[in-house]
């Protein structure tokens, strides 16, 4: 778990990053969701892309074992875009910037990326190029799978090599004015990665009751009720419910996943948790 | 023979669907490859294009998992290939497995949830290997769920969907428990980040940070751009900070003279 020092042990700053390695980064950033799970999401797969990086930065072992710990943290954004959150961390990592500056710089800069994401790809590009090659492949023509390729991938590729040295330029040049107030900049960084995190614990809220309770003609929806007291209540009530088990009672963020994983499944079988499923208990509240 | 290349090919689409190039796993590219190991790609570019066209309003969007592409496609084309049968028909049947697509897929994602501990040791030790082997062990997971699927329904055929289909109803509540534990599981992973990031002084501004998602993210105009939005708050409370923090050092810096008026 996480250690508690704040900064690097080696400050001074790094080498600029080379072509190759940039490139190198470029391509391991494919395999973002390659373990995906349900815990931190991407984080291993992003950690796994901006290592050859880190390693190049973070030359003396504690750095480096420093560095990876806080880059194994949450992370989810949107896959082709996840270059632009590289570029920028890996400038922070350069210079040595404060452990907390950088992880809320990463927070707060992966957050909005998924909609920005989705908007491009799934809602314009894909479809547009599905309604262009798909009836040329009903038609027998295998022209139509392969531009398809071609055209989503070389788009997909293109975006992820324009923004990692993007990001990573841009970084590079703005790091100068911020490290000389680093202090200031720390706290205002932190700000902003505790308010998306609040964001967060609300948009990606996946918590919710399947308990309809039969009243007739308007059968009551437990949901709907809670709501109308505040929404995504349930996700801010486990966050916190992690939060003080973790930060009080010393739980491993292992036996948290534990004890949601019993809750999810006998909450199931009573036909608590909402989701289309047949409870193992024949209940009143689940159809 | 055309067994093994199946496995094979549904392995790597599966890993495909979350990694490598996101694209190749699309059923217009991967139900004509599927169509050429079985002997009949025009098949295959028929189901793919079709498919393709059904899964467009069907996309991975947000996090949330949409019924499985890979292997709706892959046995809709062995069941148009094999038993002849018409494409839509034979996509229809493939609906079963693609379910059961779903569950390998949340299992694998539960499962990787209990592995992090071994990416957190591997961290601990500054080892990067460790990292590849994480990544690998859970690509290796979810090819083989998703390769056995993919050969089942080769060897069973639609008999074999029909046993699924009676099977996933029996141990729903299982999956949707898997399911509704995985909704939960990111909050740890909020949790951990409230515990290093979150000083006495900042719960206000986390609270706000959730009000402001609650509010953008229910209204159907904003609920897209919910997010940047957010951020875009979020920034101005940051950069004010910032600004008058440093008013305060500079200010400090003057023994207080400037305090006065």
């Amino acid at each position: 778990m996480a250690s508690n020092a704040t900064s690097y042990k080696d400050l001074t700053p790094a080498a600029a990053l080379d072509k190759k390695t940039l490139n190198k980064m470029v391509w391991r950033s494919c395999q973002l969701q390659a373990s995906f799970n349900y815990e931190r999401m991407q984080a291993a797969g992003w950690l796994w892309g901006i290592l050859p990086g880190l390693q190049k930065i973070h030359t003396n072992k504690e750095d480096l074992s420093l560095s990876m710990e806080h880059n194994l943290e949450f992370f989810n954004t949107h896959p082709f875009l996840v270059t632009f959150v590289m570029g920028i961390v890996l400038s922070l990592e350069q210079q040595k910037a404060d452990i907390n500056t950088i992880r809320s710089v990463r927070v707060a800069a992966m957050g909005p990326l998924g909609g920005i994401g989705d908007a491009l790809f799934w809602f314009a590009l894909v479809p547009i190029t599905a309604g262009i090659t798909c009836n040329m492949a009903i038609e027998g023509s295998l022209a139509g799978p392969i531009l398809y390729f071609v055209i989503c991938f070389g788009v997909e590729m293109a975006l992820r090599y324009f923004l990692m040295y993007w990001s990573y330029n841009l970084g590079t040049s703005a790091i100068g004015a911020l490290t000389k107030n680093a202090k200031e900049f720390t706290r205002a960084a932190s700000m902003l990665g505790v308010f998306v995190v609040g964001a967060l614990t609300c948009n990606y809220g996946a918590i919710n009751l399947g308990m309809t309770i039969p009243n007739g003609e308007k059968p009551i929806v437990v949901q709907d009720l809670l709501n109308g007291v505040l929404p995504a209540a349930l996700s801010l009530a486990v966050t916190l419910l992690c939060y003080w088990l973790i930060k009080k009672k010393n739980w491993s963020a292992t036996k948290c996943i534990l004890m949601l994983l019993v809750l999810g499944v006998v909450g199931c079988a009573f036909g608590i948790w909402a989701g289309d499923y047949t409870a193992l208990v024949s209940v009143p509240w689940h159809a | 023979m055309q067994v093994v290349l199946l496995a094979i090919v549904t392995f790597i689409f599966a890993i495909d669907q979350f990694s490598l190039t996101e694209i190749l796993y699309r059923p217009i590219i991967a139900c004509p490859i599927i169509g050429l190991i079985l002997g009949n790609p025009q098949v295959g570019l028929v189901v793919g294009g079709t498919y393709e066209l059904m899964m467009v309003g069907n996309m991975p969007v947000g996090g949330a998992q949409p019924p499985n592409a890979v292997l709706g496609g892959v046995v809709g084309t062995v069941l148009a290939v094999t038993a002849k049968l018409p494409v839509d028909q034979a996509l229809g049947l493939a609906v079963p497995f693609a379910l059961f697509g779903q569950y390998a897929v949340t299992l694998t994602f539960t499962i990787m949830s209990g592995l992090m501990a071994k990416a957190d040791k591997a961290a601990e030790e500054a080892n990067p290997a460790g990292i590849t082997q994480v990544n690998l062990i859970s690509m290796c997971i979810l090819g083989a769920l998703f390769a056995v699927m993919a050969v089942l329904a080769y060897t069973g055929g639609q008999a074999m969907g029909e046993t699924l289909d009676s099977f996933s109803k029996q141990f729903s509540w299982l999956m949707g428990g898997l399911g509704a534990a995985g909704g939960m599981m990111r909050n740890v992973g909020f949790a951990i980040l409230l515990k290093i990031m979150l000083s006495n002084d900042l719960w206000g501004i986390y609270l706000a940070g959730f009000a402001a998602a609650a509010v953008l993210g229910n209204v159907d105009a904003t609920a897209g751009a919910a997010l940047i939005l957010v951020a875009f708050i979020g920034v101005a409370i940051a950069v004010n900070d910032f600004t008058l923090n440093l008013k305060i050092k500079e200010n400090a810096g003057n023994g207080g003279v400037s305090d006065g008026i």
